[in-house]
């Protein structure tokens, strides 16, 4: 690793400089190149993907396996439907839910206030394959398996926790006497919520719900066991389920679906990248 | 509506008299959280004691401690186990280190450059876990993969290597996977933990004339030591449930070599369906992780403090 400067006026070795630079453009290219490799050989065909001395620029680039996902046997439309709907649903029924949550526990005026915290702090901590089994269970008993809304059930016992916990931090940042002069006028403190405190904690919301709607995203096993029929799936467990199979070797295909996979999720991620350096530094790591 | 008297001390004693036992407020998360976790946890416990099994329509007998006793000489828990330990242990250890030497290497690059830069460095954490997976799939192919391909170029191995198909390598194989998806996340927390460092305190080590790395060793490294606690062991929690990296790599193969508890309890629950004995062992795991769920809650309120 390189020596690092300690502010910006302080002189560098020329050489320690240099090392410095290298290390950070090794950084870059460790980040960067699987990205690539994905969207290179998303253009590649079947044959050009899996060549012994693989070619870094596709030689004939062609849009035939992002236009074959479309036209395949399999419902990739529909995948990328469910998935939306069942990641966007997840993260405004926990956003909804939670802003009330964290406004009480941020206002705590009540004696359970640190059980009731801790308890769903803990709760986001469960491993969720723990409930994996008697979550099944219940949604065949009520007969939501194999639904999007089993799917949000699912996606909520890790969303909700996580939303209070986050938005509790944002809730803490804004100071109670903005809240006061509302109080004083004799409004109900559901109304001082809606009208004072949830326009200022407004960006913190939205980065929360993109986090819950990311951790959604990326979930596999609830959409691998809670949902059976193929046309209900979501884009992760289909990328799984569709393509297991030994001989199955279309990479070319596999990267462009792994590409329409990350779309989404990049746009959300780099949306609200600035904000999320504040929700998760309060929230996650000060914990506050 | 409780009192309002944020900056009052005269009303602690009335407050406290009118303080409510829980408010409406939490209501909604805590009911909700109930039925789709509460519910599960006890009824985990109490499939642990039983011969459920899914396919078998004769009602579940209770069975007592029988299912625990299996476990304890059960291999492939033991396995699983201790694949869970270096699977976490050492993907987050080193995606800490590796996130800690990025901050402090783009520590004092000001203005857009900066910003480009930490976007792009970024960039894995926006990769679903899925496509991570298959990626490095790709990537890691006997033939036709792109890292051999570059080995085999450089001269650094005469054969290929069969990352994923080997018993010893397949491990550390999914570990580089991990650890490339997950470092961003330190980075972040760890860049944002070094810009909160009060000025004052750089400056006067400044003055003392303190190297390089004395800076980083004396003045940085404590300061960054609670961020760096709490989001590794954030970090350890995560990755003690990941399913998704290691099923859509290996499914836990070849053999049992990358299974963890988390893909041990799914074959269990959803191919044997032995969702009795997939729950004992779900307990087992639940008091593993409260465990390091309660370490974090307590460095959590030293960090408050």
């Amino acid at each position: 690793m390189t020596p690092i400067a300690h502010s910006p006026n302080s002189r560098w070795p020329a050489l320690a400089n240099i090392a410095r630079w290298v290390a950070i453009g090794l950084a870059l290219l460790w980040s960067l190149a699987p990205i690539y490799w994905m969207l290179s050989t998303s253009f590649k065909t079947e044959l050009e993907a899996t060549r012994l001395d693989p070619t870094l620029w596709p030689e004939a680039p062609t849009i035939a396996n992002y236009s074959g996902l479309a036209g395949t046997s399999l419902p990739f439309v529909s995948f990328f439907i469910n998935t939306v709907v069942s990641c966007l649903l997840t993260a405004v029924v926990c956003v909804v839910i939670a802003t009330p949550a964290a406004y009480a526990l941020s206002r705590a005026r009540f004696r359970l206030a640190g059980t009731v915290g801790y308890t769903i702090l803990a709760f986001r901590m469960l491993p969720m394959v723990v409930v994996l089994a008697p979550l099944y269970l219940l949604l065949l008993n009520v007969q939501l398996l194999d639904s999007s809304t089993g799917l949000v059930v699912g996606f909520t016992t890790f969303g909700l926790p996580f939303a209070v916990w986050m938005m509790k931090s944002f809730v803490d940042a804004v100071p109670i006497e903005v809240e006061e002069a509302a109080r004083v006028d004799g409004y109900p403190r559901w109304q001082v919520l809606l009208k004072v405190v949830v326009p200022l904690i407004m960006p913190g919301i939205l980065t929360t719900a993109t986090f819950v709607f990311m951790e959604a995203w990326n979930n596999l096993i609830y959409p691998l066991t809670f949902i059976t029929t193929m046309e209900k799936q979501t884009l992760p467990a289909a990328l799984v389920l569709t393509f297991t199979g030994q001989f199955k070797t279309d990479w070319g295909g596999m990267m462009a679906a792994a590409t329409i996979t990350t779309l989404p999720l990049m746009i959300a991620f780099f949306a609200v990248q600035r904000s999320m350096v504040r929700g998760l530094t309060s929230g996650a790591v000060a914990g506050a | 509506m409780p009192t309002q008297a944020s900056s009052s001390q005269v009303r602690a004693a009335p407050r406290r008299r009118r303080e409510p036992w829980l408010d409406w407020m939490v209501l909604p998360t805590l009911v909700i959280m109930a039925v789709v976790v509460g519910y599960p946890i006890v009824y985990t416990v109490v499939l642990s004691v039983e011969d459920y099994n899914l396919l078998d329509f004769t009602p579940a007998d209770y069975i007592g401690a029988a299912n625990y006793a299996k476990l304890a000489g059960d291999p492939i828990f033991w396995a699983s186990l201790v694949n869970t330990a270096i699977y976490t242990f050492g993907s987050v250890g080193l995606s800490a280190l590796l996130g800690l030497a990025l901050a402090l290497l783009t520590e004092n690059l000001g203005g857009a450059r900066f910003r480009a830069i930490r976007a792009l460095l970024l960039t894995p954490w926006a990769v679903p876990f899925v496509v991570v997976a298959f990626l490095f799939r790709y990537m890691y192919l006997q033939n036709g993969g792109i890292i051999n391909a570059v080995l085999l170029s450089a001269g650094i191995i005469d054969a290929p290597i069969p990352w994923l198909n080997s018993a010893v390598i397949a491990l550390p194989a999914v570990m580089i996977a991990n650890i490339w998806a997950m470092t961003p996340f330190f980075f972040l927390l760890l860049s944002a933990a070094l810009s909160a460092i009060p000025n004052e305190v750089l400056e006067s080590a400044r003055v003392d004339r303190a190297g390089t790395w004395g800076m980083i060793w004396h003045i940085k490294l404590p300061f960054l030591r609670n961020p760096l606690l709490i989001s590794s062991l954030l970090m350890v929690i995560s990755n003690f449930n990941d399913f998704a990296k290691i099923w859509a790599m290996t499914q836990g193969g070849p053999g049992y070599s990358t299974s963890t508890l988390v893909v041990y309890v799914y074959r269990l629950a959803f191919e044997r369906f032995e969702f009795g004995y997939a729950s004992a062992v779900g307990v087992i795991w639940l008091i593993m992780l409260m465990v390091f769920a309660w370490i974090y809650m307590r460095a959590l309120r030293m960090e408050n403090r």
